[in-house]
């Protein structure tokens, strides 16, 4: 019986093989370019990048932002069909880079690519590994809002003065109570020592003047999800009762048990705890009032510790 | 943005292939089922379906452990399975009851330990490892044209192989002692399909995840030899069938996108499944009240 049908199978799979050489091979247009009229389709990977290329843009761009919901942890997030098809037809890809989206750039390789792509970790020039919370740094806020600028002009050549007003507009205007804290809280308490949750305040804290004394691996495992050394944790609650910490800063999106303990550590040392977040809470506020709101709160904690 | 189904089935059709990443999820699929389909109707045939599955959670910690270094991924799939695959087949089959069991021991050891250094590559990557879910549930998003370049040609080298041994493979699978007889090379033929099985699994779980590869891997072929004893046509049927869950599956999860690609993909194979048994019961049963009329 056998001796016919496999010879058969042989030539099934011969032909399955062709089959697929054929499809695999077959060319199907699918890129998707929209047409404009002078308004820069703009996805961000994550809203508060969205929020100053929308500001920076202005009447000549259309931003849409995929993480937005305060409950979504960016690092474990799973792109979505709808995303995929924002990400097509966008025409600039506003990405955190710095292995925080890997995401973004697997959905962008998956399109071909043809959107021009802002990756944030390229701008600032660092990699898989480094901090990736650069939107809590000042300095490479600056950074990206230059690369924004010359990316939008590049893509509306038309408008790139007024893109250049936009930007002056948005750091005189827009983010004139944000440079006012940062510069008020380093004149006022420069050298303070200070500990935090995680690793989105290991940027801002020297650019507030402040020295964070939490073991950085501490706020790297807190960050990432990952395990917490016993020497960390010990490290910590000496610095929280010897009061060698001033202010306590925690991500409130964040609060693992470990935090949870520290939290309550602060709070019988009467140590002034306030509170940051990963992304833009409320969802629909601005970079701006979200962070000035966050550093009235540091200032303030700071204040009543240190009478200053 | 939010594109639904229509009646209009042209409409739906160009609204599929709208996007780059559609077109290449559909080139991924209909590689990955044909591949699929043909080294699992072998494997459902030799009942090595423990074996598949173990080198498509093989290819979990693969993934995982090529995304910690740096790699693609996608090489991490392969590397994994195909060495999984060799260890498997190193360990002596040919001999008897006892053999088969400590085969299967030997199975289910290696399984576990591979799952367990996936466990540690997620942990030692730490918490930007994002993608834990779609490796073990799979993903249809994010297949670059490289990757679609990849499958195909680990597809079209595993076919010809497949092809190459496919006759005595055979032999050996329905008749091992006679084949061995007349001089067929069981143990090497074996061998050669376990690695070929590997590249499947490897394939498969791209976009299956390491978890749900019988969706592509065993459910096709089980289906088709419910239908059919024949084999060149349940090989035939497998294949369809694989193709036909592949695409739906798609284009299901295209225009729904609100539950995992992997249920999907799954629910297809086993309503196919659970169709073709029913259907086969159904059969017998109306044979044999059929044969009651005819005595009575």
């Amino acid at each position: 019986m056998p001796r016919l049908s496999v010879r058969l199978i042989a030539r099934v799979v011969t032909t399955a093989m062709a089959a697929v050489t054929a499809t695999a091979c077959s060319t199907a247009g699918g890129t998707f370019a929209p047409a404009t009229s002078r308004l820069i389709t703009v996805v961000a990977a994550e809203n508060f990048w969205g929020s100053i290329a929308s500001q920076i843009g202005g009447r000549h761009v259309s931003v849409t932002s995929i993480i937005t919901n305060p409950n979504t942890d960016p690092h474990s997030y799973e792109p979505t069909v709808d995303d995929a098809k924002v990400i097509a037809a966008a025409q600039l890809v506003i990405e955190n880079g710095i292995g925080y989206d890997p995401w973004a750039a697997d959905l962008l390789a998956a399109d071909g690519a043809t959107q021009t792509v802002l990756n944030v970790g390229n701008v600032v020039g660092v990699g898989v590994g480094a901090n990736p919370h650069r939107w809590y740094n000042p300095a490479d806020v600056q950074k990206v809002i230059t690369q924004l600028v010359t990316d939008y002009s590049k893509l509306d050549p038309a408008d790139s003065a007024y893109f250049a007003r936009r930007r002056t507009w948005f750091n005189t205007v827009a983010l004139r109570q944000y440079h006012l804290l940062i510069a008020t809280i380093r004149q006022k308490y420069l050298g303070v020592p200070v500990g935090a949750s995680e690793s989105i305040f290991a940027m801002l804290a020297p650019a507030l003047g402040l020295r964070l004394i939490t073991p950085s691996s501490f706020l790297k495992a807190i960050s990432e999800g990952t395990e917490v050394s016993a020497a960390d944790k010990q490290a910590i609650d000496y610095q929280i009762t010897h009061h060698l910490i001033k202010i306590y800063v925690y991500n409130s999106q964040n609060v693992t048990p470990d935090v949870r303990t520290q939290l309550d550590l602060a709070r019988t040392a009467r140590i002034p705890v306030t509170t940051i977040t990963e992304t833009l809470a409320p969802p629909g506020d601005t970079y701006q009032a979200w962070q000035v709101r966050q550093l009235r709160g540091i200032a303030a904690a700071l204040a009543i510790a240190t009478g200053r | 943005m939010n594109t639904g189904l229509s009646w209009n089935l042209a409409e739906d059709f160009r609204q599929l292939f709208l996007y780059s990443f559609m077109v290449n999820a559909y080139r991924a699929g209909t590689i990955i089922a044909v591949l699929a389909g043909a080294l699992g109707w072998y494997m459902v045939l030799r009942r090595q379906s423990f074996a598949g599955h173990t080198l498509a959670v093989v290819s979990f910690p693969g993934a995982a452990g090529a995304i910690l270094l740096g790699a693609s991924a996608s090489a991490g799939y392969f590397v994994a399975a195909i060495a999984a695959a060799i260890v498997i087949a190193a360990v002596p089959r040919s001999l008897g009851g006892k053999a088969r069991s400590s085969e299967s021991a030997v199975i289910g050891t290696v399984q576990a330990f591979a799952l367990a250094c996936g466990a540690l590559f997620v942990s030692l990557y730490g918490g930007f490892l994002n993608s834990l879910t779609n490796l073990l549930f799979g993903t249809f998003l994010g297949i670059s044209p490289a990757q679609v370049l990849t499958l195909l040609v680990v597809a079209a080298v595993a076919l010809a192989a497949l092809a190459a041994i496919a006759r005595p493979l055979f032999f050996a699978t329905v008749d091992p002692d006679v084949a061995e007889a007349r001089g067929v090379p069981v143990r090497f033929v074996g061998t050669a399909f376990l690695v070929l099985l590997g590249c499947a699994a490897g394939e498969v779980s791209q976009i299956t995840g390491a978890l749900l590869v019988f969706a592509l891997l065993v459910m096709p072929a089980a289906t088709a030899q419910q239908i059919t004893p024949r084999p060149a046509l349940s090989f035939a049927l497998t294949i369809a069938c694989g193709l036909l869950i592949a695409w739906l599956g798609l284009a299901i999860a295209y225009f729904y996108p609100e539950y995992p690609f992997g249920f999907y993909l799954t629910t297809l194979g086993f309503v196919s499944y659970v169709a073709a048994a029913g259907g086969r019961a159904a059969a017998s049963r109306v044979r044999k009240v059929g044969l009651q009329a005819v005595t009575a």
